[in-house]
């Protein structure tokens, strides 16, 4: 029976872990990580790799030492002794009678794995969620600025006008001093634009979101992205990140006029979601938004000067 | 520290109760044990079926549910959305309130503790009873609130506000979740009616010679987790009377001061901050994590020993882990709340504190490999559900490291990565431990055995349906697969993951089948199992095996003496026997003195 027993958990062990390793080499199974489209999806990837590595071993490690002594000494076999030790134990061997020095060994060196593990992750966080941080992202540039309202169960999503943004992009770094820039989540002005479930912003340009929600607590999740953020109600939060990829050619753009749901915009592949991940209540599920990455500024211009018109009958100018 | 002998309400031989008094109103910590669980099985049928009903919808979105179909009829015979989210929210409440901390600190705690330190009672008899009985308004409010306007609460296990607090916002947030509140007000006033008892009974109650090292690791994990109980349920008992006052007499303790709107209706001006129920709520229930993996790890550490005949390797450091994680799972709690607009300094240090906490959980499986290494393994049912246990929380703890680095949690949070490792922690380690515990203390119990060969084939396939029905969820988080959603078509990178649900779907309805071959074994080995009327069926060491099978009110003969810790298993020089119980005096060296 200790064959047996063994074999059931080996084989079901070994199972598990050959699953992981199907779904991270067949990528047309889509069973994997999503695609990194922004600058700091792969610090993030990197981070989730050197875990699974580190976790990938130990569990290999504890669950074979498991299987082989579950066979080894199971019942019906004479008493084990340390002569039973594969050689390649030996240097150890002699530390299986002094239990407070093996339990040293096997504390001070997980301890070391672990806080390595724990300081390693402090600089890739602070890049995503430290306010102080976020200038190194900024660099020189004005992000574009947008407020994201969440609500049962749908995104708006509000820009500022073209004229607005052109005056905001010509700040360059000095947009934190700039009065109407900061105000702009507070203060709603009608020239601005709005828009439902879908995230307008173009390529290798950084997005400062202003996130709340006007009823329940939702989460803004852009999987793709390696972005996610709770909206609190009374409570204005600060989301900020760069697309690296574009998913709108101007072939979409084109097709754009033909259809209005946003689904069809993007081609399958390249179709990012904005999707809810805090639950909201019924239709928690489908609070599904699309981010839409232009290739550059002007196509992203061109689209929000089209929107604009399409909202207010014209397009926005000095007054 | 002195040791004091229990003169409890033992030895009234001369007047027998009756059934009432003998099974129902008992004061007998054992019966309280026994009763404890029976209900605690009952809803785990409860809960697993509402596990059921949540798993065929996500393996067949758009489907017909069959059997049911008619209460639906307005939704062409599938389950709404609402429902879904009242089933699973109602599934975690269940297997959590009623089912895992129940079963462990509520049967186990009460059945091992006064039998294992040599004491013939609790301390607070009456108390321990009304901390069962304190339970039945619980367990009526909740089943009760099924049946009310609007539902169960659907707002998930964790009930944020202000989904929650406000009646427009989902169907069970009005009546439902009132129920909910007061019946977990109830559980929580009967666990610390527990804690208190545990507390002062293992401190007090001890036989003469059970030094604080001398208890089984069963007893330290009862105690550690008593204490924590006491420590973290004021605050969760605070924090749901909040929301019940929120709810019922309109006090703002969660809405901001401005108010929110949802379509027409406008709440009025609050004064409150919504993250303050989640600060608290995982005050507690960060903890209660814990309130519900340590008692099974000490019961399982205990029945590791005796099948592997081998003394518990490392016991102290043991010890100290259990210790350690109980005092590193008050500092942890932030980890829940590293997307949720907490300070991400402050997710910082919780990050630190929660990977730290993995230490002593590594060291903990370190141990239990070392009591297997050269020993001379039994297969009993009870021994390859500890074994199980230990293979599967390592699972269980290495995926929490994914979620406790806080930039990786950015992407996992909320996905089904973390219903998966919830599931490798509770079910396949708590549940699996509770089982372990019931194969290998029901001849104490009910004086029979269980049958071992249906309860071998009941743990193999226990064991490979809850690998396939639950590691595949790591997958399903990895890609990107958000938790808490009906139809995982509903966005577009979890539309390939249909698939990998339906297969878990169907492992999942397998793994409820093959739980039945357990309650027909439980309840046909209630009353035509083989009969024990040894003492000691598996040669163990503890005092709990001294007494008589089944023991009487009273539970010894005679106040045991102890002389020895709990694992001396294995060779001895004038001994024929490999083990040697607890209240046995020898003078040579034993196997455990000689590491």
């Amino acid at each position: 029976m200790r064959l047996w027993w063994s074999l059931v958990f080996g084989v079901t062990m070994l199972a598990c872990f050959l699953l992981v390793v199907v779904a991270a080499c067949v990528p047309s199974l889509k069973w994997w990580l999503p695609d990194p489209v922004s600058t700091h999806a792969h610090h993030i990837d990197a981070l989730f790799y050197l875990i699974l590595a580190v976790t990938g071993f130990f569990f290999v490690l504890t669950e074979a030492l498991l299987v082989w002594f579950m066979y080894r000494y199971g019942a019906g076999d004479k008493p084990a002794t340390d002569a039973d030790f594969p050689k390649l134990f030996k240097p150890f061997t002699k530390y299986l009678d002094s239990q407070h020095k093996i339990e040293l060994g096997w504390t001070i060196l997980p301890a070391a794995i672990l806080l390595f593990l724990a300081f390693f992750q402090i600089s890739v966080w602070a890049e995503a969620k430290y306010a102080s941080r976020r200038g190194e992202m900024f660099k020189d540039a004005t992000p574009l600025q947008v407020a994201v309202v969440a609500r049962q169960f749908e995104w708006r999503i509000r820009y500022p006008s073209s004229y607005r943004l052109e005056q905001w992009l010509k700040l360059g770094k000095n947009f934190e001093q700039d009065e109407d820039f900061k105000n702009f989540a507070k203060v709603k002005s009608p020239e601005d634009v709005e828009s439902v479930n879908e995230l307008h912003l173009w390529k290798g340009h950084p997005m400062l979101v202003q996130l709340t929600t006007a009823d329940v607590i939702h989460s803004f999740n852009l999987p793709h992205f390696r972005v996610k953020q709770d909206a609190l109600p009374g409570r204005i939060l600060q989301v900020w990140f760069t697309a690296k990829k574009a998913n709108m050619t101007q072939l979409a753009l084109d097709s754009d006029a033909k259809t209005d749901s946003p689904t069809d915009k993007a081609d399958d592949k390249n179709r990012w979601d904005l999707a809810c991940a805090e639950l909201c209540g019924w239709g928690h599920y489908r609070m599904v938004g699309r981010v839409l990455v232009h290739e550059t500024q002007d196509d992203f211009m061109s689209w929000l000067r089209a929107k604009e018109k399409e909202e207010h009958g014209r397009v926005s100018a000095k007054k | 520290m002195s040791v004091s002998h229990s003169q409890a309400p033992a030895l009234h031989a001369h007047h027998e109760p009756g059934f009432l008094g003998k099974y129902i109103f008992s004061t007998d910590h054992k019966i309280i044990g026994i009763q404890f669980l029976f209900t605690s099985m009952i809803f785990l049928a409860l809960g697993g079926l509402l596990a059921l009903l949540v798993r065929i919808q996500l393996a067949w979105p758009h489907s017909e549910i069959p059997l049911i179909k008619h209460w639906f009829e307005n939704n062409a015979g599938r389950i709404s959305e609402s429902f879904y989210n009242m089933s699973f929210t109602m599934h975690a409440s269940v297997m959590i309130f009623f089912v895992i901390i129940p079963f462990l600190t509520g049967a186990f705690g009460n059945f091992t503790i006064p039998l294992m330190i040599g004491a013939r009672d609790m301390a607070f008899p009456m108390l321990n009873m009304m901390s069962y009985w304190v339970m039945w308004p619980a367990f009526v409010l909740i089943t009760l609130s099924f049946t009310v306007p609007g539902g169960a609460a659907s707002s998930g296990w964790t009930a944020y506000p202000l989904l929650s607090t406000l009646g427009i916002a989902a169907p069970g947030s009005n009546m439902g979740q009132v129920l909910w509140l007061a019946s977990l007000l109830c559980v929580g006033v009967g666990s610390m009616m527990g804690s208190v008892n545990y507390i002062t009974t293992i401190i007090n109650m001890r036989a003469p010679g059970m030094t604080l090292f001398r208890m089984p690791m069963t007893i330290w994990a009862m105690f550690i987790t008593a204490i924590l109980q006491a420590f973290a349920l004021p605050v969760l008992t605070v924090t749901l009377i909040f929301q019940l006052l929120d709810k019922t007499i309109g006090t703002t303790f969660f809405l901001p001061p401005e108010g929110v709107t949802i379509g027409n209706y406008y709440t009025g001006v609050g004064g409150g901050q919504t993250l303050l129920w989640q600060h608290l709520f995982w005050f507690y229930s960060h903890p209660a994590v814990y309130i519900m993996i340590l008692p099974a790890m000490g019961m399982v550490s205990d029945i590791i020993s005796t099948f592997s005949r081998r003394p518990l390797f490392g016991y102290r450091a043991m010890v100290y882990s259990i210790s350690g994680i109980a005092g590193l799972g008050f500092i942890v709690w932030g980890h829940h709340m590293f997307q949720s607009g907490m300070d991400p300094r402050l997710g910082t240090g919780f990050m630190i504190a929660t990977i730290m906490i993995a230490l002593p959980s590594a060291v903990k499986v370190f141990n239990w490999l070392g009591t297997v290494f050269q020993g001379n393994l039994q297969y009993t049912s009870a021994m390859l559900f500890a074994l199980a246990f230990v293979s599967l929380f390592i699972i269980g703890g290495l995926s929490g490291i994914f979620m406790a680095a806080t930039p990786v949690d950015i992407f996992i949070h909320d996905t089904y990565f973390i219903v998966a490792h919830i599931h490798y922690v509770l079910f396949t380690s708590s549940l699996f431990g509770i089982y372990a515990a019931i194969y290998f203390w029901f001849p104490k119990m009910f004086a029979r055995f269980m049958n071992e060969t249906w309860g071998k084939i009941h743990f193999t396939l226990t064991f490979i349906l809850g690998n396939c029905t639950f590691f595949p969820m790591h997958i399903l988080g990895t890609a990107g697969m958000r938790r808490r959603i009906p139809d995982v078509t509903a966005a577009v990178n979890e539309e390939s993951l249909l698939m990998l649900n339906q297969f878990i779907s169907i492992s999942a309805l397998l793994l409820g089948l093959a739980q039945l071959i357990f309650f027909a074994n439980f309840f046909g080995s209630l009353f035509f199992g083989k009969k024990c009327t040894e003492r000691n069926p598996w040669h163990s060491n503890t005092l709990d095996w001294t007494t008589p099978t089944p023991a009487g009110h009273g539970n010894f003969d005679v106040i045991p003496n102890v002389f020895h810790g709990p694992y001396e298993y294995g060779q001895f020089k004038d001994r024929t026997e490999d083990y040697l119980p607890q209240d046995v005096k020898y003078e040579g060296p034993t196997p455990n003195e000689g590491h």
